[in-house]
């Protein structure tokens, strides 16, 4: 079987989302919340999601993509935030690969190559 | 196999002895080995846009230990041995805060796991971060085993044993070194090496370290501050090639700080007594200066008795690239050319030159700036400061005393000394007289100071300065009229 994506909300859900997942190589986009119009509060992510999506096709069989939005920007900005403090999340967007120190994060996630030696590399 | 299939002239040229035109290579320079050495040169390169590939491949050790992207440094030297010896001093910490008034009434112990996965979850995030680095700067990184096979040809053979052949103009060879171990019956099988240890997955337990290198000592000295039961097993002197006088304070430190240590025997077989992680090996020993025997029964046997080059399996009998038959190090001159004029090399490798990752960064980086940016600074090897992180801490710059006696006469030098106590080791009570300071001046040269050495707590940051001045040419006089700040250790 290929890959599959998931969408959360939120530090609980995610967590719950990838223990779920737990055996399978996991891979995670974490952006700001979209409004009602379907727009991010952080430009960063909204630049680097059509970048992300497009290598999507390279991951390894059996993965999951979990795509997670964090919450609001003034949720965000509060340094003690579960992301910053439990995933040691330092900005949005941030790309990783769940257990393991494998992440990219702001403008490394806008170039491909980058998302691509992520998704198919060791 | 899956060869590099090309309708390609030069290759056809090469193959068939002949030298091909140049700008037809694949690359225009090709670093084999990606550690400091290797990568400070690949990413300098990179900078003035030349097509670059770095080949890193780690052998795994007999244990079946490897690692990733970064080279001995950042995986099995400086950085987890920082990291570990940090972990004793945190715990030497913790014993001292209770004369400053913390009080716990837990006891304190040490989990051996919980600090591994931390050091190698650091660990991972650089060979990440290198990764990230190269593929940015447009390097070209392969996972795979270098070796010459033509003079501009290298055959890179991955893990899964797929060959691939590159060629390039230039070449630097950065393969660095691996432990040594000692020819006797069990000592692959069941010994470990620096290259398990930091990533031991259960911890060592009573272990006996095999040799008197800084490596041996700074491993036999974090152990013991963790709380194992540590012995060193010494053949003859401690630290050679340091200042002896600063040596033996070092061992006699660690030996009033719970370190056993047997000198003048060398082991001569090691068994397994008992399977397990760890389990228990029986080492028999045998006298240097006569023929007593001894045995002991340990968890753990790490030998440390020094590193060989990587350079006996790369192929360079076939480009011609002179080694030290005896100790596989590659001769180069103050440009670190070998006698190859297209083939440089770095690092740990080099014969007679220092094995520290700042030096070899360093050359790396002037090498390449040499060969593309048009510069003609050479890497400076001299006054080249260093630090032992042993549990209490040597820092060095310049001459051991031995060294500058033998080379200007033991009338023509004055050496200056002092034992200090640190102030934060005055309230727990900690050691009075063993902290020391000397450095060793040249009278006839305005007493110029020509060696630092210090014992005692952040030995490191306390010479990184004095090397600097060292390099301006300090004298004993401007030593004398530049001002301490109080109160640290330094002021001595």
């Amino acid at each position: 079987m290929g890959w599959e994506e998931t969408q959360v909300r939120g530090y609980s859900e995610f967590v719950r989302t990838a223990q779920s997942y737990h055996g399978r190589p996991i891979f995670a986009l974490f952006c700001g919340d979209k409004d009602a119009e379907g727009r991010s509060w952080c430009p960063d992510c909204v630049t680097a999601e059509p970048v992300v999506r497009k290598e999507l096709h390279n991951l390894p069989d059996e993965s999951v993509f979990i795509y997670c939005l964090v919450g609001d920007r003034a949720y965000w900005k509060d340094p003690n935030n579960e992301f910053r403090k439990n995933l040691k999340l330092t900005g949005v967007p941030t790309l990783l690969k769940y257990g393991t120190p494998q992440k990219l994060v702001e403008e490394e996630c806008f170039k491909a190559e980058l998302v691509r030696m992520l998704f198919t590399e060791d | 196999q899956a060869h590099k299939e090309e309708d390609n002239p030069q290759k056809t040229m090469e193959a068939n002895g002949l030298t091909p035109v140049p700008d037809s290579y694949d690359y225009d320079l090709i670093v084999i080995g990606g550690g400091s050495g290797g990568l400070a040169a690949a990413k300098e390169a990179a900078k003035y846009e030349k097509k670059v590939m770095v080949l890193d491949f780690v052998t795994p050790t007999p244990q079946g230990s490897s690692w990733g992207l970064g080279g001995t440094c950042v995986n099995v030297g400086c950085i987890p041995k920082k990291l570990m010896h940090q972990a004793a001093l945190l715990g030497q910490a913790l014993q001292d805060s209770r004369k400053f008034g913390w009080q716990f009434t837990e006891e304190v112990k040490h989990n051996w796991m919980t600090m591994t996965e931390s050091v190698q979850n650091y660990i991972g995030s650089l060979n990440w971060g290198y990764r990230v680095a190269l593929r940015d700067t447009k390097v070209t990184y392969e996972n795979a085993y270098g070796e010459f096979v033509g003079p501009n040809t290298i055959k890179a053979t991955n893990k899964k044993g797929i060959e691939k052949l590159y060629t390039a103009e230039r070449f630097i060879i950065a393969t660095g070194e691996r432990p040594r171990y000692l020819g006797i019956p069990g000592d692959k099988e069941y010994c470990i090496s620096s290259d398990d240890l930091f990533s031991l997955p259960y911890c060592p337990g009573k272990t006996l370290v095999v040799g008197a290198s800084y490596v041996a000592l700074e491993c036999a000295g974090f152990l013991a501050g963790l709380g194992l039961d540590v012995t060193v097993m010494v053949r003859s002197i401690l630290l050679r090639g340091f200042d002896q006088d600063m040596a033996n304070k070092i061992g006699e430190y660690m030996q009033e700080h719970g370190v056993s240590f047997i000198r003048e025997f060398v082991p001569i077989k090691v068994e397994q007594v008992e399977e397990g992680t760890p389990g228990i090996l029986k080492v028999t020993a045998k006298s240097t200066t006569g023929d007593q025997v001894i045995e002991g029964q340990y968890n753990t046997v790490l030998l440390a008795i020094g590193r060989d080059p990587c350079t006996r399996k790369i192929g360079l009998d076939k480009v011609g690239v002179n080694i030290n038959e005896k100790t596989g190090k590659i001769p180069v001159n103050d440009e670190e050319q070998t006698n190859v004029p297209h083939i440089y090399a770095v690092g740990d490798i080099l014969q007679g030159k220092l094995e520290l990752t700042p030096v070899a960064i360093q050359a790396g980086r002037l090498l390449v700036q040499r060969l593309y940016a048009g510069t003609t600074t050479k890497c400076d090897y001299v006054n080249v400061p260093t630090t032992v992180f042993t549990p209490l801490e040597y820092g060095a710059c310049g001459y051991s005393e031995e060294t500058a006696v033998e080379k200007f006469g033991e009338e023509n030098i004055e050496v200056y000394h002092s034992h200090f106590w640190p102030l934060e080791w005055t309230v727990p009570s900690r050691d009075n007289n063993k902290c020391y300071a000397k450095i060793i001046c040249n009278i006839q040269d305005n007493e110029r100071v020509i060696g630092f050495h210090v014992l005692g707590p952040n030995a490191g940051e306390v010479t990184q300065g004095f090397a600097a001045a060292i390099k301006c040419g300090l004298t004993k006089e401007q030593l004398d009229s530049t001002i301490g700040i109080h109160p640290v250790c330094a002021e001595v």
